[in-house]
């Protein structure tokens, strides 16, 4: 079921209202009850006092007496007769009683009527042809009576005073048990209240952060209210309109990468033989040279030059050439360690940057590339191409200040093989090994 | 907190609660041990609160398993308590009286029903006895040391006689009547349901005199003189008389038919008797003093071979009322 917030709020209110007005109910009928208890505590200690004074009057009144009256002339409040009726009344006046109560105020009622009979009876006469035995008897009789009376209206007060407090524990005990059920009402709803609103801005305020990185998705609610669903089902509209005519940024900045390293690549690589071009080379190798300075470490340089280029270019033509140029470089990848780096000089040069290698090192790799190219010619047609190398070899050391010092040197090399009658391996300032 | 962990410390507390609640509940309405208890019952509609505490079963929850052992009669009763063949008694407090000046070993437990107008006194409508003074010299039946001799000698009282101003004849309640058509005697004294009877069976030839106020007789449980098991017992049996007494006071009707059907007695004795009784329970000074006096009064007119009254405290335990009505206790501890 969908309930609004505002209805949540409502039932929620309502709740309140129902149990703090059965509180109010609850007490302004226990305050009914526990006056009406009073009234008959009230009502028994009346009887009470009203036996009290009887007993007082049968005590002290000698009721044989032959001039004893029942009316008494000066003082018509205190004689039996004035007591007598007042006590009558005041049982035909009883308050509303319980069921318990009203048996006993059956037996007092037919109590009052048998010590009114009795005392009757015994004062027709005087009891004047009995004894002082006879007359002590009755007159016991007749306190035993009032006794009686007074017992019963004792218990008719206990049991209001009882009633009092079983009515006060009771309330207490309600006041106690509606109030906890309020309390944890309240807790739970307003809770509840709080966690719904919380966790659905939250969800809409995560919705509205994807959209910012054009992450259009739908909101799914965890918990659902008309006011939120009307929210989100006006976001997820407005999502999928977004959605069909947006590129998301991620999707934008993943082309661009894409493209700038396309790019990058581009721009640092020979179209021709797809090695690394003059610029990447100057990069990569001032790198290398850097580290050198830095870490005293050996850095060799070879520059490779095809011998008689532009004869093969003028005898077979220039796309042959360039085959040549693309399969020297093959060559060189094969015969190079990963850490090596070769790039396109420039025309038919190139440069094998060597990290960490000494110059054995160095003319060991061009004798491998030399051997390399030797044995794998290209063909065109059935006629074999031989193309040789001349190559330059230089260690970088103290005198190197650059990196172009460096490539200098080796250029000086590669000439002195070229000069020294090509597809040699020449170190600069060292006699040619060959 | 979450919602979660919320409602499981709901949950948890209304786990304990009812846990708590169960057991109360348990330990409410554990299985106490069941004393076997025989009464010695009177058969008179006084006897009402233990018919229909046995009828409406209102001593399954106490300590007790009742068994009645119905007897005709106080006297009977009490014999078959001090003989010890019975737990408890009913007896009537002019009955008490007298046993206390036996120096009986008896206790009274709970006084359950009142009466100011059980014992009669009946008189041959021919000789038109209009006061205790017509008495003089006449043959009046009673039973010996109950309440129906208590009644001669107060009704005597009045006008200053005593039982050597008339010739008194002792009877079996149940022969009293008999005495009458017999013509041994000019009037008699019984108690229901002999007076009821005695209507029955002599209308228009007896007068049944109005003595509404002069005797107030109240049936009481009684029984050997208590140790703690036999107050334990008393108090269970108070505890079952007091949901009957509930029961008469809130359904009279119902009420009345148990009895009827118990006692097979018809509904015109029922009607003639019901409106004379209070039913409640209680244990009160003027119970002593009521005994008091009739002990006091039979000394006095030696109705009794006894010259001294005890104490009558000695005759009350009130240790079994205090612990289920102490509000209807009122006598010095």
């Amino acid at each position: 079921m969908n309930i609004s917030l505002l209805q949540r709020i409502a039932f929620f209110t309502l709740g309140c209202f129902v149990l703090f007005s059965l509180l109010i109910g609850s007490v302004i009928w226990s305050s009914q009850e526990i006056k009406a208890a009073f009234t008959r505590e009230n009502y028994a200690q009346q009887l009470t006092n009203q036996t009290n004074m009887l007993r007082q009057l049968i005590n002290n009144n000698n009721i044989y007496d032959k001039n004893y009256s029942i009316y008494n002339k000066r003082n018509k409040v205190d004689d039996w007769q004035a007591l007598q009726v007042k006590l009558s009344s005041l049982l035909e006046s009883a308050p509303a009683l319980t069921t318990h109560q009203q048996s006993i105020q059956s037996s007092l009622v037919s109590q009052n009527n048998n010590l009114r009979n009795f005392f009757t009876l015994i004062n027709k006469n005087k009891l004047k042809n009995a004894n002082v035995a006879i007359k002590t008897h009755l007159k016991a009789r007749l306190m035993t009576q009032l006794e009686s009376i007074r017992a019963d209206s004792f218990q008719l007060s206990a049991i209001a005073e009882k009633d009092i407090y079983d009515t006060i524990k009771q309330q207490a005990f309600f006041i106690i048990l509606v109030s906890s059920a309020s309390i944890i009402a309240l807790i739970l709803g307003a809770f509840s209240l709080t966690y719904i609103v919380r966790k659905s801005l939250n969800e809409v305020k995560s919705a509205f952060e994807k959209n910012e990185s054009g992450d259009f998705q739908h909101i799914e609610l965890s918990h659902h209210s008309q006011e939120f669903d009307n929210i989100v089902d006006a976001f997820n509209t407005m999502n999928d309109k977004l959605s069909e005519s947006t590129i998301s940024l991620t999707e934008m900045k993943k082309i661009v990468e894409e493209r700038t390293q396309v790019l990058e690549k581009l721009s640092k690589t020979d179209a021709l033989t797809k090695v690394a071009n003059r610029r990447a080379l100057f990069e990569r190798a001032n790198i290398e040279f850097s580290r050198t300075l830095r870490g005293n470490q050996q850095l060799t340089l070879l520059l490779l030059d095809c011998d008689l280029f532009k004869n093969i270019n003028d005898d077979y033509g220039h796309v042959f050439g360039d085959e040549l140029l693309v399969h020297i470089c093959n060559i060189c990848q094969q015969e190079i360690r990963d850490i090596d780096f070769l790039a396109r000089y420039g025309g038919e040069e190139f440069i094998i940057v060597l990290p960490n290698c000494d110059l054995n090192g160095g003319i060991e790799t061009a004798h491998r590339i030399q051997r390399s190219l030797a044995k794998n010619c290209l063909t065109i047609g059935d006629k074999e191409v031989k193309a040789t190398l001349s190559i330059g070899v230089s260690m970088f050391n103290q005198r190197h200040k650059s990196l172009e010092q460096l490539i200098h040197d080796t250029d000086q090399a590669m000439y002195q093989a070229k000069r020294n009658g090509r597809n040699r391996v020449e170190v600069h300032s060292y006699t040619s090994l060959h | 907190m979450t919602l979660k962990t919320l409602s499981f410390s709901l949950v948890t507390a209304l786990t304990v609660i009812i846990i708590i609640l169960l057991c109360l509940y348990l330990s409410k309405h554990w299985q106490q041990p069941k004393y076997p208890v025989v009464i010695a019952v009177s058969k008179t509609p006084l006897s009402t609160p233990f018919y229909v505490a046995k009828a409406i079963n209102a001593f399954d929850d106490t300590c007790v398993n009742v068994e009645f052992d119905e007897v005709v009669g106080g006297q009977r009763a009490f014999a078959k308590v001090l003989n010890g063949e019975v737990d408890f008694g009913t007896s009537s407090d002019s009955l008490i009286a007298f046993k206390s000046l036996e120096g009986q070993p008896f206790v009274t437990h709970a006084m359950f029903v009142q009466s100011d107008n059980d014992v009669k006194f009946i008189s041959r409508a021919s000789a038109n006895f209009e006061s205790a003074l017509d008495l003089k010299g006449q043959r009046i039946g009673v039973t010996k040391g109950t309440a129906s001799e208590y009644f001669l000698s107060t009704l005597l009282a009045l006008e200053g006689l005593t039982t050597e101003d008339v010739r008194v004849y002792y009877y079996e309640p149940e022969q009293l009547v008999n005495g009458f058509i017999a013509q041994d005697i000019d009037a008699f004294i019984p108690w229901e349901p002999f007076g009821f009877y005695s209507d029955q069976l002599l209308s228009g030839i007896i007068k049944i005199h109005d003595t509404k106020s002069l005797n107030t007789l109240s049936f009481n449980l009684i029984s050997p003189t208590a140790n703690n098991l036999v107050v334990e017992k008393a108090k269970c049996v108070i505890q079952g008389l007091d949901l009957a007494i509930d029961y008469i006071t809130s359904h009279p009707l119902e009420s009345k038919a148990i009895v009827m059907n118990e006692l097979n007695i018809s509904t015109e004795f029922i009607e003639w008797v019901w409106p004379d009784y209070i039913f409640k329970l209680g244990l009160n000074q003027s119970l002593i003093h009521s005994v008091e006096s009739q002990a006091n009064w039979a000394v006095a007119t030696q109705m009794s071979q006894y010259d001294n009254v005890p104490h009558i405290e000695r005759f009350i335990d009130s240790r079994a009322m205090l612990q289920i009505i102490p509000n209807a206790v009122n006598i010095p501890q």
